[in-house]
């Protein structure tokens, strides 16, 4: 058996191998103007370590963020937007609203497809799917003449209405493509994102067509080198929300690659979770620059159909263009290791948003950046130790990040030592990462407190128990290979393809048989989706609806059966339904109709089997091999307390005060929290009490 | 997370960092509640607009945090309103489990509509602190939304402070036998969210006064619902906050309060150390109901206390856009606020350090029984006259006028089929002092439009069009935003009825500064020839077209010093025409490609 999996980002190519005897990886530098050629070059190399050639590789699971960044860096097509005539700036509308009230100076995007190249063309679709204005063809004929005279490459055509009829859309899109030839990329914002609210779904499509040439030649390439060099097992690209898909379906909806990387991350959390035996699991990933935070459920990740991308405004939410796809539902925030401590004009202590990145990165690392970041104060604390911060590759100065913590918290607060300071910019900053997890609990109407924690990045375990304590949570997971992890979530996902349709009539006038249709098409378009990978295994079809009190913003999902009819399922909703309203706000509403909002789709293999990680070797730990000065912010002194290894830690649990410094993280164990290996090689911290 | 027998020991101060987690804490249980109810809110535009506030108050009634969702117009009437209601039903009379609430236009934010619910929160016999949050109900009777009621009589029912929920007394706080009344929970393990349960034990509901909110609404569940949603906000924000206070073993507020508002007072005194010192004056002409309303302040600067005086201003009118203070305040302040120290948390010392006064029965101060349904179209317009008193003292620095108040498109049926359909229609925003105002887009309102498929599904509409309004933002060296023409109609062959009580600047653009020009007026009409000019109700004769042009934007510095590359980009998208290019702009060479048409 050998499987690859490839992750593309912006500065790093990770690929990760899986054989009988485990994972082995290799980590280089992306090649941005052909990302195809580390991918490439990095698999070979894995190849040659294992004697092994492209013919004994099974499969291949790839996942980039190169949509996500041609959107950022504007690289996509020359694109064009054909719309409702009267509706061309919808585009460039937007919400209509700021998104910062206090902020007079804010600015929002540009869109992907500036006026001259948006048009309108006559034709209309009423709200209940009626046709009234069919598109003339002589019409379309001249927008083709002028779209061949400015020569764009790709169109993107999105029409009021059309995720109720999309007739229109297709005339439309049929005689277009016809006309501009098979170069021209063409995109129907109803097969792309078929939900109301036009804003969002236009602006989907558009995304998709932007994207969609760039991406196709790249897929394209890569598949053909892969191929030539003997490959001849399947290619699988990593959707936003977790799930494989075929490489065809991926040319067709690039934009649903945006988020790969990251639910790479959000797949392998879920698989521990699902390993370490943890029903509620809270992940959270501490980066460079951000901290990123999902819920997962019974070892599957909370997911949402919106998402951002490309925020134009200092990464404030509302900032970016709306992309109306599934996708993992990650909580971004300002607040990673290089993250900058200041006072602010109000005297107070703030941690982030503003990074010091990697370059110049935290004054500690002596390239040039001089700000307080959460690096340095992990250093002054004794967290970190100069020497073995990011596998050694980065020697870390004390003096120097106990310098610019001095100069830039200690000084202007007054406060009494240097690692008072430090110590108040790690707790302002598990603060901050705490806030954001409660908040994003109840937004979801979840409590916290009955969560484990699951952390991963180079800070995760630097913050872990901190934070654990904050929410009230009383397990905290370090997952074995949390280096290379998203790339290994690759390895550890179904092939799936998710589809929503909105709905939105009442539950008790709802035409039973015209919506058992409208379901029909869209689960055998997703199954032929899904049945395209050549998946062994079993294929599940969910069906989720969204019900909500007409007229009311909260909507709540449940399942719903899909081998029973409609009409019998129904009474079972309503009572579902107000049994999770009641439990989320304390009472049921009466004499209001519940409307069912929309209906998604999700046609999902089992996911594949995996060769296990490291196990512990011993079930008694190992004596600590080092001591190591340590400043515990409550007693507000300095220690000595134990270094252990992760490889000579046992199943058996040691009590904390002590720290587990590894190539790519440290884990810091506090006072009243234990840790234990387990079998499968991941450390879990309980609380003692 | 428990409270130890150290717990009550207050008197070591809390450090410096300590505090800044716990106030960081409380703005984050504000934002949670205010989350929560925005999903919650009935009607679209409610959610939209996020027409909602939360916020946490000290034992004394004063504002610690607030959510920084939710529109200016809850701001400052929220932090009132909290003493208000503790004035009629004082502190002593409270039990645990109790909530109050009001719709008092004088005691809430300024309108019928808006319902504010107060919760205390107890620790043994002890109240120390409340949450409040106030919302939107989308329909309390009267004449629902128009300007057309002669006085507050007829714009809906009006509950004066009472009790929405009792406690019960002699329950909610004995929460262990072991305790002795006043010793606080010394010795007890009880986490915040189980205290916080146990007072709600037993509580009841005030259905008599839900009742008469029921009975007097046309959407009676969905009033109900939100009401509740108001209660359960505050105390989803009432256990937050216990948690809080049992994680860092406080058992008051006091020292919390005391470091928000040292530092908040602080802060805005640096902040406001820019503006100099001194007297500006400042005037706005509106185009009221049916009658030119003056609006005019005195903003008087000293030792970084701003005062804005808005005597000389028109009386009240008889008609429903007259403002109460307090959202008048609210939204004078928010202007200055948002020049001048938008970093600043909004709290009881923030607020402080602007004030606004008028004397009574003026259009900016009406009083009870003025009616006052549609308070914003002046409410919304006090932002651009404080900046026109900040324009002097900081010159350069302030953004041209924007198109001020929302315009609420509220169309019901007029024939056999009964609907009502609320959405808004957006003008541009003044440009800025370095860069262009933003188009279609409300300042300083907040609310975005509800999206046009939406729209139609909600109501039988078939909008026709939604796009920019060519040459309708001011010109200037920084352009203002564009103005937007919407055009609508009935999808019956019926008769529809248009409420006119927002669309304000009708005779003339808001203005430009340093040279920029005044945006465009706005303009509204049907096609049966029917112009509007005031602010009445009007009839759209089935098969008719409605068209709404909203205001645009003023510029900001001299057209002739725009950027060439700015207005060729414009003229190129049809943002501004060949002849405003050449003679406002003057572009002399001008371009080879035209404007691109359709």
């Amino acid at each position: 058996m050998l499987r690859i999996a490839i992750d593309i980002g912006g500065t790093f190519t990770d690929i990760v191998a899986e054989t009988e005897s485990g994972l082995h990886s290799v980590k280089i530098l992306t090649t941005p103007d052909a990302p195809e050629t580390a991918a490439l070059q990095g698999t070979a190399e894995l190849l040659h370590r294992l004697q092994k050639s492209h013919a004994d590789i099974d499969s291949v699971v790839h996942g980039t963020t190169l949509a996500t960044n041609a959107l950022i860096e504007r690289r996509g097509a020359k694109t064009a937007f054909i719309t409702t005539a009267g509706f061309r700036d919808v585009l460039e509308m937007r919400y209509e609203k700021r998104f910062d009230q206090y902020a007079l100076n804010i600015e929002l995007p540009q869109p992907l497809v500036a006026r001259p190249q948006r048009f309108g063309l006559n034709e209309r679709v009423l709200a209940d799917g009626t046709v009234l204005t069919q598109p003339v063809e002589t019409e379309i004929d001249a927008l083709c003449a002028t779209l061949q005279a400015q020569q764009v490459e790709a169109v993107a055509i999105g029409f009021l209405h059309a995720y109720r009829n999309p007739a229109n859309e297709q005339t439309v899109a049929n005689r277009v493509q016809s006309q501009l030839g098979p170069t021209v990329t063409v995109c129907q914002s109803a097969q792309v994102a078929g939900e109301i609210r036009e804003y969002e779904r236009f602006s989907t499509v558009v995304a998709n067509a932007y994207v969609r040439p760039l991406m196709t030649r790249y897929l394209e390439r890569l598949q053909t080198e892969f191929r030539q060099q003997g490959f001849n097992g399947s290619l699988l690209m990593m959707l936003s929300d977790g799930a494989l898909t075929t490489v065809e379906n991926a040319m067709r909806f690039p934009i649903r690659l945006a988020e790969g990387g990251p639910a790479g991350g959000v797949a392998l959390a879920a698989f521990v979770a699902k390993q370490t035996d943890s029903k509620k699991t809270l992940s959270l990933d501490i980066g460079g620059t951000t901290a990123k935070i999902c819920f997962i459920q019974h070892g599957k990740p909370q997911t949402t159909r919106l998402f951002e991308v490309a925020r134009s405004w200092r990464d404030v939410k509302g900032s970016g263009l709306p992309v109306r796809v599934p996708t993992v539902e990650l909580v971004e925030i300002g607040a990673g290791g290089g993250s900058i401590a200041s006072v602010d004009a109000l005297d107070r202590l703030k941690v982030g948003p503003r990074s010091a990145g990697s370059e110049p990165g935290p004054a500690a690392y002596q390239r040039g950046g001089n700000q307080a970041t959460i690096t340095d104060a992990h250093l002054t604390l004794g967290n970190l130790t100069a020497d073995g911060f990011a596998d050694g590759m980065i020697a870390l100065s004390p003096d120097a990040a106990a310098q610019a913590v001095k100069n830039d918290i200690q000084s202007p607060l007054n406060l009494a030592s240097i690692e008072q300071a430090a110590a108040g910019i790690v707790e302002l900053a598990d603060e901050t990462m705490a806030n954001a997890a409660r908040v994003h609990g109840v937004e979801l109407g979840l409590d916290v407190a009955g969560f484990d924690l699951l952390v991963s990045g180079g800070g995760g375990g630097l913050h872990a128990a901190r934070i654990a304590e904050k929410l009230g949570i009383r397990r905290v997971i370090v997952p074995a290979h949390a280096g290379v992890g998203s790339a290994v979530g690759f390895l550890r996902s179904p092939v799936a393809f998710e589809s929503a349709i909105t709905v939105m009539e009442p539950l008790n006038s709802i035409d039973c048989t015209a919506l058992e249709d409208r379901l029909q098409t869209t689960r055998s378009e997703i199954s032929r989706i899904v049945d395209d990978a050549n998946v062994t295994t079993a294929v599940t079809i969910e069906t989720i609806a969204e019900l909500r009190y007409r007229g009311q913003g909260l909507e709540l999902s449940m399942p719903l059966p899909s081998d029973a009819p409609l009409e019998d399922a129904i009474p079972e909703l309503v009572h579902l339904f107000e049994t999770q309203y009641k439990k989320l706000n304390g009472f049921v509403l009466e004499n209001i109709e519940i409307e069912l909002a929309s209906v998604s789709v999700c046609a999902r293999s089992v996911t594949p089997a995996s060769t296990q990680s490291q196990p512990a070797k011993t079930s008694a730990p190992d004596p600590a091999i080092h001591t190591r000065q340590y400043y515990d912010p409550k007693a507000k002194d300095t220690f000595q307390i134990p270094e252990h290894s992760r490889y000579s830690m046992g199943t058996e649990a040691l009590t904390g005060p002590l720290v587990v410094p590894e190539a790519q993280t440290t884990t810091l164990v506090r006072t009243g929290w234990n840790i234990k290996n387990t079998t499968l090689g991941h450390l879990v911290m309980e609380r003692a009490d | 997370m428990t409270l130890s027998p150290a717990s009550t020991d207050n008197t070591e101060p809390l450090d410096v960092v300590t505090q800044n987690v716990l106030w960081n804490r409380l703005i984050s249980v504000c934002e949670e509640q205010a989350n929560a109810l925005m999903r919650a809110a009935f009607g679209a535009i409610v959610r939209e607009a996020g027409d909602l506030s939360a916020g946490v108050f000290n034992a004394n009634g004063e504002m610690l945090a607030q959510a920084v969702t939710g529109t200016p117009g809850h701001v400052n009437t929220m932090a009132a309103s909290v003493r208000a209601m503790l004035a009629i039903q004082p502190a002593e009379s409270l039990s645990p489990g109790d909530a109050l609430v009001t719709n008092d236009p004088w005691l809430g934010a300024g309108h019928v509509f808006d319902f504010v619910v107060v919760t205390p929160v107890f620790i043994a016999q002890n109240i120390v602190a409340y949450l409040a949050s106030t919302s939107h109900i989308v329909d309390v009777g009267g004449r629902g939304w128009s300007a057309e009621a002669a006085s507050v009589f007829e714009e809906g029912v009006t509950i004066p402070v009472m009790h929405l929920r009792r406690g019960c007394p002699s329950k909610g706080y004995q929460l262990r036998s072991s305790q002795s009344p006043g010793s606080g929970l010394r010795g007890s393990d009880l986490q915040g969210s189980e205290l916080h349960s146990s007072q709600l034990h037993g509580a009841q509901l005030n259905e008599d006064m839900l009742r008469i909110v029921e009975t007097n609404s046309r959407v009676p569940h969905e009033a109900r619902g939100d009401i509740l949603s108001l209660l359960t906000s505050n105390d989803t924000g009432a256990r937050r906050l216990l948690e809080l206070m049992a994680e860092y073993q406080l058992t008051d507020l006091i020292q919390t309060s005391r470091f928000i508002f040292e530092r908040s007072l602080q802060g805005t005194r640096t902040l406001l150390q820019r503006v100099p010192d001194g007297i500006y004056d400042s005037t706005l002409a509106l185009d009221g109901y049916d009658a030119p309303i003056h609006l005019q302040a005195s903003m008087s600067v000293k030792d970084s206390h701003i005062n804005v005086d808005l005597s000389g201003s028109s009386k009240a009118v008889n008609r429903g856009i007259n403002c109460p203070l307090n959202y008048t305040a609210a939204y004078a302040a928010f202007g200055i606020r948002a020049l001048l120290t938008p970093d600043v948390p909004n709290n009881e010392a923030s607020l402080k350090a602007v004030t606004i006064s008028a004397p009574p029965g003026l259009v900016v101060s009406a009083e009870r029984p003025s009616p006052v349904s549609a308070r914003h179209v002046i409410g919304q317009a006090l932002p651009d006259l404080m900046m026109g008193c900040l324009e002097q003292a900081l010159p350069g620095e302030v953004l041209a006028e924007s198109s001020g108040a929302l315009w609420t498109l509220s169309l019901s049926g007029a024939g056999t089929t009964e609907f009502t359909s609320l959405n808004v229609v957006l003008g541009g925003m003044g440009a800025r002092p370095a860069t262009d105002g933003l188009s279609t887009t409300a300042f300083p309102s907040g609310v975005g439009a509800v999206p046009v498929e939406v729209a139609e599904l909600a109501a039988p509409l078939i909008y026709q069009s939604k796009e920019f309004v060519a040459d309708s933002g001011g010109a200037g060296k920084h352009r203002g935003g564009l103005a937007q023409r919407l055009e609508l109609r009935s999808a019956l062959d019926e008769d529809m009825s248009l409420s006119a009580a927002a669309f304000e600047r009708l005779t003339s653009g808001p203005a430009g500064r340093e040279g920029g020009h005044n945006g465009s007026a706005g303009k509204v009409e049907i096609t049966d020839g029917t112009q509007i000019t005031d602010k009445g109700n009007y009839r759209i004769p089935a098969g008719e077209t409605l068209i709404l042009q909203s205001p645009g934007g003023g510029g900001f510095g001299k057209p002739n010093h725009r950027d060439k590359s700015a207005v060729m980009q414009d003229l190129a998208h049809g943002l501004i025409s060949g002849e405003a290019a050449t003679d406002i702009y003057q572009l002399n060479n001008k371009p080879n490609n035209k404007p691109t048409e359709e």
